[in-house]
């Protein structure tokens, strides 16, 4: 595809690399919202991103920053700056990179596959959910209109390895935030006593409106195991959701309500998807062809 | 809007009881599974709850299930079960859209139209016919139509076309050609039979003339 002209999508940053991905004096050549560009690695932790035109030649050079071990670039004029996400600060934290996977959907399928606890029992059997314990209970939704986010608050659910560091099941608290149309993030109770809770993310780089690649960095209290045991375990979760992204239809998010139809455990997809709606981005939206 | 037209979309042994199975046809996704007790449904392959394909979902007695959120849906295509809130009783709107569908001959066919008026082909008797074997081949079916007429025109016996093209071979076994549209460059052949050659070698015989038509269409 062609680079988007949707100047809502131009406007946010973009997850377009992680730091080490590229080695120093070496350039990645790869794509955000239909714009090929290429990211130098100019010095040990400086980088220079450029659009490459239709004759191969560097072009306008784009805004950058390095955060939550990604690499952040914008087409256009950002709105709203990078989340603040404090957990990544706090020294004694785990933080992991784990790379970068490539899923063949629009962006929002992958925000709303993140949001969702109903599919734990069914797609993450014996870790995040259990066959037989399948209810999502009340939550509540919330537009923070000072920093324009949707959170999810409240989140509980039964879980028989809500992580690396769990052992037995138990009942796992989240709350969830959706800091832009392409990055969302949860904070995940792991212990009953602790008031520290992971910090999760996934960054997504809409490389076009159906192919996507997604960060997730985290940042984990866990004195057991390596930054390595727990991304593969984050990597597991995430190739048994990555079979379901990929088969979803359409791969476009409808935004018509009766298109597809919630319940009440999609709350924070519907909050979601009104929040989309009245953002009026066109990017990566399924519009239905008239009958 | 889709057209009054039944389709040959599979051969009724290979749609297994308690199976989902993806099935296109002009283009269109169907989901075709069978309940545990037989009864056989063609739906769009899409759940109305969040999209995902029906066709990866689990059947369970007379439901089908979606594999994401365990939705469950009755033979009626309404939605019985969401796990997620176990004591309610889900809306009405929620119910996946069912098509035509009706087994005969050997085969499954489906009609995509609304309001289906078209009657079946007419093959005569419906007892006795065995499957034999699907090809698919790279053509538009017109074009696939004509390269298996070109063909079966060599073989020993009488061909007759129609919607769906017949050969009376001479011990009075008739072969049968019904067409699946895919897509502008994909049509499935379904073929069955019927009468002394369908004995299980027989039909092992005439599954292996099959996969040597296709082997000749390819080469051409």
């Amino acid at each position: 595809m062609t680079a988007t002209t949707d100047p809502v999508a131009r406007n946010e940053w973009i997850a377009a690399g992680w730091l080490g991905q590229i080695a120093p004096g070496a350039s990645h050549d790869t794509m955000i919202l239909g714009q090929p560009i290429r990211i130098t690695r100019t010095g040990e932790d400086s980088y220079r991103i450029s659009e490459i035109g239709e004759d191969g030649s560097e072009g306008r050079e784009l805004p950058i920053q390095t955060r939550y071990t990604c690499i952040f670039t914008t087409l256009g004029d950002p709105t709203r700056p990078l989340p603040e996400i404090h957990e990544f600060d706090e020294a004694d934290r785990v933080v992991v990179g784990c790379g970068n996977v490539g899923v063949n959907t629009s962006p929002y399928r992958l925000v709303e596959n993140f949001l969702d606890m109903a599919h734990f029992s069914f797609i993450h059997v014996d870790t995040l959910g259990a066959t037989d314990k399948t209810e999502v209970l009340a939550y509540r939704t919330e537009h923070r209109k000072d920093v324009d986010e949707i959170w999810a608050v409240d989140c509980t659910f039964f879980q028989p390895a809500a992580s690396k560091a769990v052992k037995g099941g138990q009942m796992t608290r989240y709350l969830y935030r959706v800091m832009s149309p392409f990055s969302v993030m949860l904070y995940k109770n792991i212990s009953e006593d602790s008031d520290r809770n992971d910090a999760i993310c996934v960054f997504i780089q809409p490389l076009t409106e159906t192919r996507c690649l997604a960060y997730m960095p985290m940042a984990i209290v866990d004195n057991e195991n390596t930054a390595a045991d727990i991304a593969d375990f984050q990597q597991s979760i995430f190739l048994q959701d990555r079979v379901i992204l990929e088969n979803q239809r359409p791969a476009l998010l409808p935004l018509d309500p009766t298109y597809e139809l919630p319940t009440r455990a999609d709350a924070s997809s519907i909050a979601f998807r009104r929040w989309l709606k009245a953002m009026d981005i066109r990017f990566g939206i399924y519009e239905k062809q008239a009958a | 809007m889709a057209p009054d037209q039944w389709n040959a979309v599979a051969l009724d042994s290979q749609i297994r009881a308690s199976s989902s199975n993806p099935v296109i046809v002009n283009d269109y996704a169907l989901a075709l599974w069978r309940s545990a007790s037989g009864e056989v449904n063609a739906w769009e392959d899409r759940c109305p709850h969040r999209g995902m394909r029906l066709s990866l979902g689990f059947v369970e007695g007379e439901k089908l299930r979606c594999i994401y959120h365990g939705w469950g849906y009755g033979p009626d295509g309404q939605c019985k079960v969401i796990p997620a809130h176990p004591d309610l009783t889900p809306p009405k709107t929620i119910c996946a859209q069912r098509h035509a569908v009706e087994s005969r001959y050997g085969l499954i066919w489906t009609n995509l139209a609304e309001d289906p008026h078209a009657r079946l082909p007419d093959l005569g008797a419906d007892d006795g016919w065995e499957a034999v074997r699907s090809i698919f081949l790279n053509y538009a079916v017109q074009d696939a139509r004509k390269a298996v007429m070109d063909d079966l025109v060599g073989w020993n016996g009488a061909l007759s076309d129609g919607d769906v093209v017949t050969l009376e071979l001479p011990d009075g076994t008739t072969l049968a050609a019904a067409f699946q549209p895919v897509d502008a460059g994909s049509t499935g052949v379904h073929f069955v039979a019927r009468g002394p050659a369908v004995s299980a070698e027989g039909r092992h015989g005439l599954a292996r003339q099959v996969v040597q038509l296709r082997a000749r269409i390819e080469n051409n």
